[in-house]
């Protein structure tokens, strides 16, 4: 415990006050001569005992009433998150230095993070000679603390544009104390709670909890957590940027958490030093953007970011990107060879079309029993169409490898796809509308997002004009979200995310005798849009902050300061590596606002174990050592009563009669 | 003049005689009854006439009448011997505030009564006692023996620690006849021991008053801070802070004034607690009319 006026404490002399009074009181005392010796011995023989006792108590509660009075006045300060009696011998502090803990409650305030440094360091006073190990989530090294004071000037707790990875934090801090071994341990785990970071889904957690209790040394777990504040922050993402023969294309998304007015927001461009500013306005909580650039020549490199105005969270107000000579897209076809050539002349057109020298075509054909799966090569491909019975065995391997690595997969019908299933999606029997009918699409689909989303002018796309008499139905799953329906419910176009990458799965085909898909080119839309994501995946260029590093790197651009490669966004120029150029942008996790529930931690993610949970008002800027002279003062009003009750509850003395 | 005697007082109580409660012998004839049968003129009891009565108090009329011969016997008056047994250890010497001591309101009570016995032909004699009997003036009549036991009292000086109770036994083999032997004192010994006292006493079959003088101070123990009590009798210091130790002195005390009393009846003695802040004339007054009864 520690307090805010500590030369006060000198006041507990005066503790002694009550016992000095007593003394002086008995040494002032009167002489008189006396008759009735006698009784006046066994009285005081009779009372030694009771009497005695009672009088030190009420002699003991006027001291401690004065020791209480002086203990408020001194202003105590409690560790709220260490509780009393804390005794450790070493703390693990697991630093969440995600973007995210960037957000600050108020302008000119500390951020999460710098409120949470200072905060650890109180609190480490409170526990003399215990010893602070940093983990923190960006570099995941244990490194030792030497003193909590120099705490936030660590290079290794300055702020970073990286997510935080909880179950790898953890299990590297198992790791340690494992075999480190270190006496008495406490993690503290300090976070925003941000969801994304605590990745519940990661087959990790399960074994935690017995991990945590079967350590070889006590160790409990405090969770200090920041929730979010409600407070309009607003963020920008980078999706893609493309480069043309003569343009640059980038689309962005901006995110904003205050969603209940329209918005104008003035988005700077900086493009190769050259900054220009266009409003943007915002009606919801989202809005995808698309920024057209003329590039001087079609070999020219450059870089450039976009920025919002300053606001709660500044490292989510940029994003980088830099740009090259054009690079073919490679978009590769599998089908099975009942592929109708109407169908993959569609296709073909729609993911290579003449004229387009940078997007290129790759045809498989997988057909009879034991089709050579080995030759195809998936490596260099931006986009991926299968036609094909959903790939299993050595087929299934590849794709899903070549999905988590981020790529982009279209799944189309074909008439032999029974009996195979891919990541717990599978194909139905073939339907075919009744004579004269077609099937429709549901008017409702998700024209926000996803590839069949509003044009950049807000205008629809014809998904509701689409019929169809032919349709290979899904088996429904709960893993897949449904981007379009027919209008009987049955999905046209689901989702699924796998790794980095995404699966798309489509319900008819290009093909006349399907549908008038080609009609309504809605398949063109598709396969571009999907072939612009794809694209990202041999983007090396684009990169996320705290991804592995590639080289040696030096510092280009960053609206931010004090940026290193590769935990702070900006751009950075390799020497090293082709392309020379590299944008570090903020992970797509941070830009999740969504919140784990606390209850979770210890219901679900780590049931049984020796938790702690800490919620840290931060909104009220207090710290981990809360104010407790109340307590004191209700203390000192207890010893009172106590005392009055002693003194006062003595029954009147029975007067003998004369 | 002896500051203890207040002769308006005694013109008031002078009409009030001190009776003794039970028949006393003695030597001239007086206004108290006597255990003898004489002739006195208060007819008593008839009795057989047995050889060797005095055939003078034959009663020839009730002869006639029966034809037996009886004795008419008749009680005798006669004067009342008193002894006055005052305490003068040092407890007596107490006294708090205004009020007289202990020893001051016993010198009165004894000068008051032994000059209205005087006055009534009776003796008077008084003893002084502390921690032994160091006074004795036997009872006389005399009009100089008013004037020897005021001088004794005036001279009296308390000291020493209370021998009451073997004062008591001494008092009781010395007086051959029966007396009226009144006891004024703070009765600070051994309830136990003053009751076998008083059982002597009562034995000698002497009729007892018991004057039991307490100080104000001493029956209600009201300090309002610690004091240093030192004993009157020896010396000895206690330290207390009596607001503490108030209750137990008072418990103390209650048992030893029940076990006084206990004690006091069981010797049919004429018990009279008295506060020394009372009014002693009232106190007189309600001791001589209660002795009428």
């Amino acid at each position: 415990m520690s307090f805010l006026q500590p030369a006060l404490l000198w006041g507990l002399l005066a503790v002694a006050l009550p016992i000095i009074i007593h003394l002086l009181n008995r040494r002032r005392h009167r002489t008189v001569k006396w008759a009735a010796m006698d009784f006046l011995l066994k009285a005081t023989r009779e009372s030694r005992g009771k009497k005695k006792l009672k009088y030190i108590l009420i002699l003991t509660a006027r001291a401690l009433a004065i020791a209480a009075l002086i203990f408020a006045i001194a202003r105590p300060l409690l560790g709220g998150f260490l509780g009393f009696g804390a005794s450790v011998d070493t703390v693990v502090l697991i630093l969440d230095r995600s973007a995210s803990m960037e957000r600050s409650e108020a302008d000119g305030q500390p951020s999460k993070r710098e409120l949470i440094l200072q905060q650890v360091a109180d609190a480490m006073s409170e526990l003399d000679g215990a010893r602070l190990l940093l983990l923190d989530s960006a570099t995941q090294e244990i490194t030792d603390v030497p003193s909590p004071d120099v705490l936030p000037e660590l290079s290794n707790t300055s702020p970073t544009d990286t997510a935080a990875d909880f179950p790898s934090l953890l299990a590297k801090a198992f790791d340690y104390l494992q075999e480190a071994q270190p006496g008495r341990t406490e993690i503290w785990l300090a976070t925003d709670l941000q969801l994304a970071n605590w990745r519940t889904d990661d087959s990790r957690w399960s074994a935690f909890a017995s991990t945590l209790n079967s350590l070889p040394t006590p160790t409990s777990l405090r969770i200090l957590a920041l929730p979010e504040s409600p407070r309009d922050n607003r963020s920008i993402r980078l999706l893609s940027s493309r480069r043309t023969d003569s343009e640059l294309i980038l689309k962005f998304e901006i995110n904003r958490e205050d969603s209940t007015s329209v918005a104008s927001i003035p988005v700077t461009l900086n493009l190769d030093g050259a900054p220009t500013t266009e409003s943007v306005t915002i009606e919801g909580q989202s809005r995808i953007l698309t920024q057209t650039r003329p590039l001087s020549d079609s070999t020219s490199t450059g870089w450039g970011r976009l920025s919002l105005p300053p606001d709660p969270n500044l490292r989510d107000n940029h994003l980088y990107f830099t740009y090259g000579p054009q690079k073919p897209q490679l978009t590769t076809i599998v089908h099975d060879g009942s592929l109708s050539q109407v169908a993959l002349k569609a296709l073909t057109r729609a993911a290579a079309p003449p004229g387009f020298d940078s997007l290129q075509l790759s045809l498989t054909e997988l057909s009879g029993s034991n089709p050579e799966i080995s030759a195809l090569d998936l490596s260099q491909t931006t986009f991926l169409i299968w036609a094909a019975p959903l790939p299993s065995d050595t087929a299934a391997v590849l794709v899903r490898s070549y999905l988590e690595s981020g790529g982009q997969v279209l799944f189309l019908p074909t008439t032999q796809a029974q009996g195979h299933s891919f990541a717990s999606l599978s194909w139905n029997p073939l339907e075919v509308a009744p004579e004269g009918k077609f099937f429709i699409p549901s008017k409702n689909w998700r024209n926000d997002e996803g590839p069949f989303r509003d044009g950049q002018d807000g205008i629809p796309l014809p998904v509701d004009k689409l019929r169809a008499i032919k349709r290979l139905p899904l088996i429904p799953t709960s893993d897949a979200i449904p981007l379009a329906s027919w209008d009987d419910g049955s999905p046209l176009l689901v989702r699924k995310i796998l790794g980095q990458g995404t699966i798309h799965l489509l319900t008819t085909l290009p093909d006349y005798k399907w549908s008038d898909l080609e009609q309504t080119a809605l398949h063109l839309v598709l396969i571009q849009r999907l072939l612009e994501d794809g694209s990202q995946r041999l983007n090396t260029s684009q990169q996320y902050a705290g991804q592995p590093p590639l080289a040696a790197a030096t510092l280009i651009d960053s609206a931010l300061p004090s940026s290193s490669y590769p935990y702070q966004a900006g751009v950075y120029h390799l020497p090293e590596q082709t392309p020379n150029q590299v944008a570090l942008n903020l992970p797509k996790d941070e830009f999740t606002i969504t919140q784990l529930d606390p209850n979770e931690i210890k219901k679900s993610l780590l049931p049984d174990a020796p938790v702690t949970f800490f919620e840290q008002k931060a909104q009220n800027n207090s710290s981990l050592l809360q104010e407790i002279w109340r307590p004191f003062l209700l203390a000192m009003l207890l010893f009172l009563l106590i005392e009055a009750a002693l003194t006062l509850n003595k029954k009147p003395a029975k007067k003998v009669a004369a | 003049m002896h500051d203890f005697i207040d002769h308006n007082l005694l013109a008031r109580l002078s009409a009030l005689p001190l009776e003794s409660r039970q028949a006393m012998v003695g030597s001239v004839a007086g206004r108290h009854r006597s255990p003898h049968r004489g002739s006195s003129v208060e007819f008593a009891e008839y009795r057989k006439y047995v050889p060797g009565d005095d055939t003078r108090r034959l009663d020839w009329k009730a002869f006639a009448r029966s034809d037996r011969f009886y004795i008419k016997e008749f009680e005798a008056d006669t004067n009342l011997r008193a002894y006055f047994v005052l305490d003068s250890s040092g407890s007596m010497n107490f006294a708090s505030g205004e009020n007289d001591t202990k020893v001051q309101y016993a010198r009165r009570i004894a000068a008051s009564l032994s000059y209205l016995l005087v006055k009534q032909g009776d003796a008077a004699g008084l003893s002084v006692c502390n921690d032994k009997l160091h006074l004795e003036i036997p009872p006389s009549r005399s009009a100089s023996q008013l004037q020897n036991i005021f001088d004794s009292l005036d001279k009296l000086e308390p000291k020493g620690e209370t021998g009451l109770v073997q004062a008591l036994h001494t008092v009781a083999e010395k007086i051959k006849q029966r007396a009226l032997v009144v006891i004024l004192s703070d009765l600070f010994c051994d309830p136990e021991e003053l009751g076998e006292a008083l059982q002597h006493l009562r034995y000698r079959k002497h009729d007892v008053v018991i004057c039991h003088l307490l100080d104000r101070q001493e029956l209600d123990f009201a300090f309002d801070r610690p004091h240093r009590f030192v004993d009157m009798e020896d010396n000895s210091t206690v330290v207390a802070e009596p607001t503490l130790i108030s209750e137990e002195y008072h418990s103390a005390l209650q048992e030893y004034l029940v076990a006084v009393e206990d004690k006091t009846n069981d010797a049919q003695a004429d018990y009279r607690r008295i506060v020394t802040d009372e009014d002693y004339e009232t106190i007189l007054s309600d001791f001589l009319t209660n002795r009428l009864r």
